[in-house]
């Protein structure tokens, strides 16, 4: 890296002299008019500059971010110009963290609670305290509810995430709780149904892009949101259905204001227009897929004209969409976006898109929606004790326990059926679903939960319904949280373990999938400010302590402790980090190397890859191992083999708006909005209103109102605008925060946990946040 | 060789309105937190039409660095003064606060620094390119709406931009002859 | 040695008649809340004390330097008359008017020497690094310039051996010449912002120095009022008679200037001009415009010229305040007029905050306290004058 720093200017001798020095000291340089050019440009202080590799941590993505260093201090994250994932950009969050070691709200030292819950009365204490009184409750919990699980576990993903995995599988507690539920996971369900995996879009080389729901010109996702405007081909057509206006919506060729959970309908129609018309790809069809003829029969009464009454857009722009969709496969990419907790029954509406790419052939070739590929890296194998005193998970029996959760409405037409009867419907065990575990802690059935820990989740803010996520932290003898800001759910714990941050920190390497697979890790940026630990130090300094009490052992085999202590303890946690990291890379030469300089490992030059399941005879993770049109698990479990139309929940009382949720590019979920940098650009959230129905109301741009669903009710103020549909009303998560700690948002806007009900959606185990009616009155 | 003439091309239409470069130049130029300090900004220009209806342009924009310089001509000090390249620039020693350069100045591109005690701006991040690097805003951006470059050498970026796009200039006439341009 | 002294001495006395000491304490208490200010800003700093944004950078002390120093020229230019071409009658109030000259433009330097973020760099970058095409160079030029000669003047009008009066009109004339130049020219600092139509032409060139020199003869009429007790002698009637003659045919050309003004800025909309002159006529300043201009600047004092026939001298000194208090919101409007219309819309982003589309501004306690030091200033320094010298000069 460039480390010169340019320094042309006080070309001005001494020998000026030294009276007019002294009268006009720094201005010296002005008694002679500056010769052209000699300007000196440079505004960094003097010193050491260093530019240090590593990968962001402000949102999901993990961009490739380059460290500015000047004299050990962070002077700016510069984007990483080449890395293959994001493309060399950096958003205005991996710019703004650059002041998050400085922030004066970050936690600094472990804090133990003296007050009560929530009165924000905290004690300093030293890590030794700290991992001494965290070991010794998971003992008092062991030892008074003889269950393991009755500590529930809950985190998000990250790179240090693995390492919470050691505390949890140490502790041997199979109540694990994830963010997938509240974000991707009916998506996930949905495209996993069809293909039995989850794809990428090729948006770099689709000629024909179909988006329903997805903004991603403001909910960034990396390589996508770049692609999708600077690497686009020319010609590229964009149509996007959104019920808001959004910035995507503001890119697109033709923007439908789509009626709420119709887009199944929609593409149901597209379905009909492209089988009906021939228009399908008969020989992938035929190679890939298995279940057309029950396809070809069920979309026969989805005809555009029937959709146009659903979805509220005109059938023969219905009909067109689907030919020029047709038209321009395999090159053509209906999106399958991301966060897709949308509605009930949101699977169906995943699984639909997912035949529309199939029967069109747009799978697995350039432009289309193509399969993960991924960079394996080698993994630990190691065996954590088997306890006794572990009992299955809390949700097992979750179809009675969520009977309150699912709306009547939306139980119809599969009464009864549909509701996961595993332990969290069909995604992993670890990831659990929110609302189900929930309502099992709630119900203390069939034992109680009464410890808590929670790594970088934010639950009190996250997961919709707060009044029940309040009850359950009431519920707890214990809760423990490990967190970089004092957010909503640190403020309600009895301990607060601080945890470096991203720039601070070595993390473990990653591979992340995509059609540009790659693998990333972080090292430091610069050095730790605070007496703050990582994840894996954190771990290492429990389990320590652990050991030191007999009781938390005593229902294993005294084999599989010394096991135990010498394989996870003494040859992982006991070692260097990038011992570690080296071991994950040991199969690629120079990768470790490589990561360190430039902050990514790629193979192949970081090419696409395209084409890995487009060979006859490859197997699907399907029942068939085909490509299911006619899903055959789902037909075994009772649900819909075919996803046939399900309608949407509809207000019980006329003047109520169905609340929608969504981001800006400038925050990501609740964990940003207190960042100064990115505050500025927004330090409260407000609510979009149509313009008519600020009309009917009375209600002004800019001024508070009031909004309330069934489950609580918030003072906001109004956006009144025409980019949003009528019957609809929105706003930004993040805001109205319960925690002093978030200084500058703490209770300025409004929270949406505070308004979403607890609707959940029955295959994936994955929340419903758009099935929330709410009314708006002035405040 | 020529004379360097430095300038940015905007292609807006790709632009995501998402403040990366709103950021950046803010970490990059010591520019504090602050409603009224900012060097560049991105606006929403007003919503056309009607629902459903609806069309929305995002408009980044900054120091035009005009050839025909409204606020380097009314400074008494010459604090502000014009590079070789055409960069207008403010030497901070040389300010002394008269804000004759804000109430001249157009595009209302300047502001007082806390940071310098003085009146300050876009630079074209001059610190930056005199390295051989780009601006922030225009390095940090996902989808690559500014191009920085010389116009006079005919192979740059922005050359090329000019030359093959329709492009346009904000407030032409005041007739500042701006450089930053915007293709169309 | 001692002669000089007993020189001195014929100078001062106490003037028991003149009813200085209510405005010396009201200079003192003004003094005082305008060094509080200037402690304010030395502590919190401008940026904190102010109430002047990004978008109107000029304010509240901007407007009031401009009614302190262009009243001092305005006083300069009369004085010049006498002195210089032979009005005679006004050679009777030459050392009034040198001295209220002399204060008057000291008031304004405080306004703008606490205006200026870095007052001193000027000083000495005015002579390192001076930009002569910007106008400001020629402000701080043409002012210094016209301090050194009023002070000059003061000293050859004091002198206690004698006025020098060839070098006096010498003296006046330049004062004259160089005050319509300062003048003129700071009309040409406001013409030189491009962005800012509302401020360009000949206009306000001419309309500062011809309010000014209504102002100066309106604070003449005020001044003698006062000191006279509103019982002005004989002896300055032909004075009294020929400021308000001079006062009204100013005004008249005020009014006249400030219609056609008004006018172009209308019938063709242009642009930021046209929104300027209606935030005069019916925006956010017409309570200043219509109340503050018109009609105590323009209507009222003119009213009570023709009233007064030029002979009533209450009624003009009457004339004279509602005249200097219509002028400082005449200022003020001028100021901040131009620089309500923004820049840039103020659409979402934009970081442009506006009020029905314009922008926005209201002095801060800190400008209006800064305002007082300058008016404390004044009435401190010539009241003090007025109880201790000697200022009713023989005719010459």
């Amino acid at each position: 890296m460039n480390n010169k720093i340019m320094s042309r200017r006080k070309f001005l001798g001494l020998s000026t002299g030294a009276v007019a020095g002294a009268l006009f000291g720094p201005h010296l340089n002005l008694l002679m008019a500056a010769p052209e050019g000699t300007f000196d440009y440079s505004i960094l202080p003097k010193g050491k500059r260093e530019y240090i590799a590593s990968n962001c941590d402000m949102c999901v993505n993990k961009c490739g971010i380059i460290g500015e260093v000047v004299n050990g201090k962070l002077h700016k994250i510069n984007p990483n110009p080449k890395n293959v994932k994001s493309r060399g950009m950096l958003c205005a969050k991996g710019n703004a963290g650059a002041a998050i070691p400085y922030s004066p709200d970050r936690l600094k030292t472990p804090l133990l609670r003296t007050g009560k819950r929530g009165e924000g009365k905290w004690k300093e204490i030293s890590w030794d305290e700290a991992f001494k009184y965290v070991a010794k409750n998971l003992a008092d919990l062991k030892q008074k509810y003889e269950n393991r699980s009755s500590v529930a576990f809950a985190s998000t993903e990250g790179f240090q995430e693995e390492f919470y995995y050691y505390l949890v599988n140490s502790f041997g507690s199979l109540n694990t709780v994830r963010h997938t539920t509240l974000c991707l996971s009916t998506n996930i369900q949905g495209w996993s149904s069809v293909f039995g995996s989850f794809p990428d879009a090729d948006l770099a080389n689709a000629e024909y892009v179909i988006m329903l729901g997805s903004d991603r010109a403001q909910a960034l996702i990396t390589p996508d949101s770049v692609d999708f405007q600077r690497y686009k081909p020319k010609g590229q057509k964009l149509i996007v259905l959104d019920p808001r206006f959004t910035e995507t919506g503001a890119k697109a060729d033709r923007w439908y204001p789509i009626k709420p959970r119709t887009d199944q309908g929609f593409v149901l129609a597209m379905l009909h227009v492209i089988i009906s018309e021939n228009l399908y790809d008969r020989e992938f069809v035929e190679t890939y897929t298995h279940g057309f003829d029950e396809l070809k029969e069920m979309v026969k009464e989805y005809t555009p004209e029937w959709a146009e009454k659903k979805c509220e857009i005109p059938a023969d722009d219905i009909r067109q969409i689907a030919r020029e969709f047709a038209d321009h496969a395999p090159r053509s990419v209906i999106y399958p976006g991301r966060r897709s907790s949308f509605y009930s029954h949101e699977v169906y509406v995943r699984q639909t898109f997912a035949i529309l790419a199939a029967v069109c052939g747009c799978w697995d070739t350039k432009g289309a929606v193509v399969p993960k590929a991924s960079i394996p890296l080698t993994t630990h194998e190691i065996m954590f004790p088997f306890f006794g005193q572990t009992m299955d998970r809390v949700d097992k029996d979750a179809v009675n326990l969520v009977k309150d959760v699912v709306p009547s409405a939306v139980q119809c037409p599969m009464i009864g059926t549909g509701l996961p009867n595993d332990s969290c419907a069909f995604l992993s065990e670890k990831d659990g679903s929110w609302v189900t575990f929930r309502e099992a802690v709630l119900k203390d059935d069939p034992y109680p939960v009464r410890g808590f820990f929670c790594f970088k989740q934010n639950p009190v803010q996250a997961v919709p319904n707060v009044q029940k996520t309040m009850k359950m932290l009431e519920k707890m003898d214990f809760i423990c949280v490990i967190e970089q800001q004092m957010s909503d759910t640190a403020w309600y714990a009895d301990i607060v373990l601080p945890h470096s941050t991203y720039l601070e920190s070595w993390d473990p390497a990653h591979s992340l999938g995509g059609i540009w697979p790659i693998v990333e890790m972080r090292q430091p940026v610069i050095k730790p400010l605070f007496d703050t630990k990582t994840m894996f130090e954190i771990s290492g300094g429990i389990i320590h302590e652990m050991l030191k009490i007999p009781s938390l052992w005593d229902d294993i085999e005294p084999s599989d402790l010394e096991d135990f202590k010498k394989n996870v303890v003494e040859d992982i946690l006991d070692k260097p980090i990038q011992d570690y990291i080296k071991h994950q890379l040991s199969k690629y030469p120079g990768a470790y190397e490589q990561l360190l300089k430039e902050g990514f490992y790629t193979v192949d030059g970081g090419k696409p890859v395209y084409g890995t399941t487009r060979k006859p005879g490859f197997l699907f993770k399907s029942k068939t191992g085909k490509i299911e049109l006619f899903n055959e698990r789902y037909k075994e479990f009772g649900l819909f083999p075919l996803p046939k139309y399900c309608e949407p929940l509809k207000p019980q009382d006329p003047g109520e708006y169905r609340f929608l949720v969504g981001r800006n590019a400038w925050n990501t979920h609740t964990s940003t909005q207190n960042n100064p940098y990115l505050w500025e650009i927004q330090k409260e959230n407000s609510v979009w209103l149509n313009t008519g129905e600020a009309k009917k109301l009375g209600i002004a741009d800019g001024e508070y109102v009031r909004i309330k669903s069934k489950i609580g009710e918030q003072r906001i103020k109004a956006y009144v605008t025409e980019k949003i549909r009528p019957d609809c009303v929105f706003y930004v998560n993040g805001y109205g925060m319960k925690s002093p700690g978030m200084s500058r948002v703490y209770k300025s806007g409004a929270s949406e946990a505070e308004i979403i009900d607890d609707v959940l959606d029955t295959i994936s185990g994955g929340v419903c946040m758009h099935e929330t009616f709410v009314t708006i009155n002035k405040a | 060789m020529e004379k360097k003439r430095y300038a940015i091309v905007l292609d807006t239409k790709k632009c995501l309105n998402c403040k990366a470069c709103t950021v950046a130049c803010k970490f990059e130029n010591y520019v504090p937190v602050g409603d009224d300090t900012y060097r560049i900004w991105v606006t929403e220009l007003p919503l056309q039409g009607k629902f459903p209806h609806l069309h929305q342009d995002f408009q980044p924009s900054q120091c035009q660095h005009c050839e025909n310089t409204p606020c380097e001509k009314v400074c008494p000090t010459k604090a502000t003064f014009k590079t070789p390249e055409g960069v207008v620039l403010v030497d901070y020693e040389k300010c002394i606060l008269c804000k004759a350069c804000m109430t001249a100045c157009p595009y209302d591109a300047r502001f007082v620094s806390e940071h310098h005690e003085a009146v300050e701006k876009c630079t074209f991040c001059m610190h930056r390119v005199s390295e051989g690097r780009e601006p922030a805003c225009v390095e940090t951006c996902p989808v690559r709406v500014r191009e920085f470059g010389d116009l006079n050498d005919p192979n740059s970026r922005v050359s090329r931009l000019l030359s093959s796009r329709p492009y346009m200039q904000l407030k032409p006439e005041k007739n500042t002859r701006p450089r930053l341009f915007y293709v169309l | 040695m001692s002669t000089r002294i007993d020189n001195l001495r014929s100078l001062i006395r106490v003037n028991r008649d003149v009813p200085a000491i209510p405005f010396i304490a009201a200079g003192f208490v003004l003094l005082v809340l305008g060094l509080i200010g200037v402690a304010r800003v030395i502590f919190e700093g401008h940026e904190a004390v102010y109430g002047v944004t990004r978008q109107v950078p000029w304010g509240l002390l901007i407007a009031t330097y401009a009614y302190f120093v262009i009243t001092s020229t305005g006083l300069a230019f009369i004085g010049g008359l006498g002195h210089a071409f032979g009005f005679h009658q006004f050679a009777g109030l030459s050392k009034r008017i040198v001295l209220l000259a002399f204060i008057v433009l000291l008031a304004g330097f405080t306004q703008i020497g606490m205006e200026l973020g870095h007052p001193f760099r000027l000083m000495y970058l005015l002579i390192l690094s001076p930009h002569f095409s910007a106008p400001i160079v020629w402000m701080g030029i043409f002012y210094g310039i016209e301090l050194a000669i009023l002070g000059l003047e003061l000293l050859v009008i004091f002198n206690p051996a004698g006025t020098n009066h060839k070098l006096a009109a010498i003296l006046g004339f330049l004062a004259l010449v160089v005050g319509v130049l300062a003048t003129s020219n700071l009309g040409f600092v406001f013409g030189s912002l491009t962005a800012r139509p509302f401020f360009h032409g000949i206009y306000f060139p001419t309309f500062l120095v011809v309010s000014g020199i209504a102002g100066g003869a309106a604070l003449l009429l005020l001044v003698y009022n006062i000191v006279y007790k509103f019982n002005v002698p004989e002896q300055f009637k032909e004075a009294m008679n020929s400021l308000g003659k001079l006062m009204g045919l100013c005004i008249s050309i005020m009014i006249f200037l400030s219609f056609w003004k008004v006018l172009s800025s209308l019938y063709t909309e242009p642009q930021e001009a046209y929104d300027a002159v209606i935030t005069l006529l019916r925006g956010p300043l017409y309570a200043n415009f219509w109340i503050g201009e018109v009609l105590m600047a323009l209507v009222l004092p003119l009213a009570l010229l023709i009233v007064s026939k030029a002979r009533e001298i209450k009624t003009m000194g009457l004339a004279g305040l509602t005249f200097l208090i219509g002028m400082f919101f005449t200022r003020y409007d001028f100021i901040v007029a131009g620089q309500l219309p923004p820049m840039r819309a103020g659409n979402e982003g934009s970081g442009v905050e506006t009020i029905n589309g314009l922008m926005h501004y209201t002095p801060s306690s800190g400008e209006w306290m800064i305002f007082f030091l300058g008016l404390g200033l004044f009435l401190f320094l010539y009241f003090l004058s007025e109880r201790f010298l000697i200022l009713d000069a023989d005719a010459h």
